[in-house]
């Protein structure tokens, strides 16, 4: 049971309160810059959720089994993003050879992902936030949850945008922002949320 | 194949480069890096409990060393760091104790807090309000304590509150069953 | 006088921040306070400055295919030394940047200029390069960094600038604050830029 709550308080952390593009500014840039078309910011949303899952699982690995043992601490950024680096080369390959037409919605994503710093973001907390294993694995599939939801929330939103009068400067990119500090003032209701 | 041992090959010579770099400049930081935080416990040890010229080891709580405070051999008080996770960090807080377990002073040493709320609890302002307070004291004032919350940031008054008071529990166990003899120190 | 349009084109007219929109995570959730927006720019300049040189330097003796990961290695490396030097003399800055050092790595500004520019052009070129976009974000931070602080709690640089009768606006210091004041900001940029 209590299992459960702590799974639980994590989800509602990572989604939510301390969603990780609103509250925590990480992965702005695929957040601002796939999230034109609803379709797109899907496919991007999976892609990720799918990689943070597996980085957090293998990064927490390797600063357990290799990193404290050996007392490489300060190796500790380069070989969390090769991790990152490999493993989207090695999802890419797979993906391609055992499902093509999962590949040819997510392929164009995957190479993206690898600069994206909530990937990074989160296999750096989990460390951080001393999380044990189970923890940090669903802490990474949460966070690409919460990350998955404003995506495709900011896509709706830019799709109707579209359509929409406003100052020309104002276009694009810095309407954007606006919506973005929008749904961050939002989420800032969310705060104090703790089970 | 012959290229791709190659590619391997050029990989290799890179990282190996780098890592050597790095433990070179990881050695001649990593003792500075030490020294950087063991004298600002230090000296937040000395700040809570200024009337004190030593501090003999008493246990391990939170992963760090509480002391006894000493001025020549007179126990003056004792020092330990209360630490409990807030709102979005470990909030860790130096505090000092006198010999009948009121507060000296405390001192936040590591937060992370939301910047112009929780992190607000560095501020000395908030920080003097525990002085000569006991253990039953520490809870936020909206749950029947006496220490008054930082505007928006109730969790992280909350977290240190209640991070001193487990703290102090457990310190008073401790210095029980060592037994100091606190009293025929005070009479000497 | 190609060296000095190398260097200026990241101040204005290819701003990473406000005209290409590159490396916002760290922009927006570091630029507090002036404060940490000048360490921030500090070594995210350093780490560009170095990692251009280098990958300028080596760029021929790395075969294409491994581009990429070789590049992402030098990027590593420097990020770490700034990250221990910065931990060992300059702690409180340390603290404050907190997980955004690391992240650096994966600042798009810096991958983005190693592939578009060092990896074709030549070492001078590559390090006026460097310091330019590096000035541009520094730019950048201190620009953004300076109105939220100034709203947000009425001060610049920790002095007080405005009266104290004055009621700082906290939103501007929290999240909303910062995609609203970089949204505005980037307008006004479109706006001058006609």
């Amino acid at each position: 049971m209590e299992f459960m709550s702590k799974i639980f308080s994590l989800a509602i952390a990572a989604i939510l309160v301390k969603n990780f593009v609103l509250m925590r500014f990480l992965g702005l840039c695929p957040y601002i810059g796939v999230s034109k078309k609803l379709d797109s910011a899907l496919g991007m949303g999976m892609a990720v959720i799918f990689v943070m899952t597996m980085a957090s699982t293998f990064t927490w690995l390797i600063q357990s089994y290799l990193l404290i043992p050996l007392q490489i601490e300060f190796l500790q950024t380069i070989a969390f993003i090769l991790t990152i680096a490999s493993l989207v080369q090695l999802v890419e390959m797979i993906i391609q050879k055992t499902a093509p037409a999962l590949y040819k919605a997510l392929g164009v994503y995957l190479p993206l992902i690898t600069t994206n710093c909530a990937v990074l973001g989160v296999a750096l907390l989990n460390i951080n936030e001393k999380l044990n294993f189970i923890e940090a694995i669903l802490n990474g599939f949460f966070a690409g949850l919460g990350f998955t939801l404003v995506l495709i929330l900011m896509a709706g939103i830019r799709e109707k945008l579209d359509k929409a009068e406003m100052p020309k400067a104002m276009k694009g990119l810095p309407i954007a922002m606006i919506i973005a500090g929008c749904m961050a003032l939002a989420f800032q209701g969310f705060a104090g949320l703790k089970f | 194949m012959k290229y791709y041992i190659r590619l391997g090959f050029v990989l290799l010579v890179i990282a190996v480069i780098s890592s050597g770099i790095l433990a070179y400049v990881n050695s001649i930081t990593k003792p500075i890096i030490d020294e950087n935080k063991r004298r600002e416990k230090e000296e937040a040890r000395k700040e809570v409990l200024p009337q004190a010229t030593s501090f003999d080891s008493l246990t391990f709580l939170n992963g760090e060393t509480a002391y006894i405070a000493l001025d020549r051999d007179k126990i003056v008080g004792y020092t330990f760091v209360a630490s409990l996770y807030g709102y979005s960090s470990e909030v860790k807080t130096m505090v000092g104790l006198d010999t009948l377990f009121h507060i000296t002073r405390i001192k936040i040493i590591e937060q992370q807090e939301t910047p112009g709320l929780g992190a607000n609890c560095s501020k000395s302002e908030f920080q003097e309000q525990f002085s000569g307070k006991d253990k039953t004291e520490m809870q936020v004032d909206k749950d029947g304590g006496s220490i008054a919350s930082i505007t928006g940031a109730t969790i992280t008054t909350r977290t240190i509150a209640s991070s001193i008071r487990s703290g102090m529990e457990i310190m008073e166990k401790k210095i029980a069953e060592t037994d100091l003899q606190t009293g025929e120190e005070n009479e000497r | 006088m190609s060296m000095i349009k190398e260097f200026s084109k990241g101040l204005i007219k290819e701003n990473p921040v406000f005209i290409m929109a590159l490396g916002l995570c760290p922009t927006l959730a570091v630029t507090t306070s002036v404060q940490n927006a000048i360490g921030m720019g500090i070594a995210a300049t350093f780490v560009l400055v170095c990692s251009n040189v280098i990958i300028s330097l080596i760029k021929n003796f790395i075969p294409t295919k491994i581009r990429i990961p070789s590049y992402i290695v030098v990027i590593a490396s420097f990020v770490t030394i700034v990250d221990l030097v910065m931990h060992a003399y300059f702690p409180m800055l340390h603290k404050n940047l907190g997980l955004f050092i690391p992240l650096i790595v994966v600042n798009c500004i810096i991958l983005g200029r190693a592939e578009a520019f060092a990896g074709k052009n030549n070492v001078i070129k590559s390090l006026a390069d460097g310091v330019g976009m590096g000035f541009g974000f520094t730019l950048a931070l201190i620009v953004i960094g300076g109105i939220r602080e100034i709203i947000g709690a009425g001060q610049f640089l920790g002095y007080n600038v405005l009266p104290l009768s004055y009621k700082p606006v906290l939103a501007a210091i929290l999240s909303p604050g910062a995609f609203l004041v970089m949204g505005l900001l980037m307008g006004l940029m479109k706006l001058l830029k006609k």
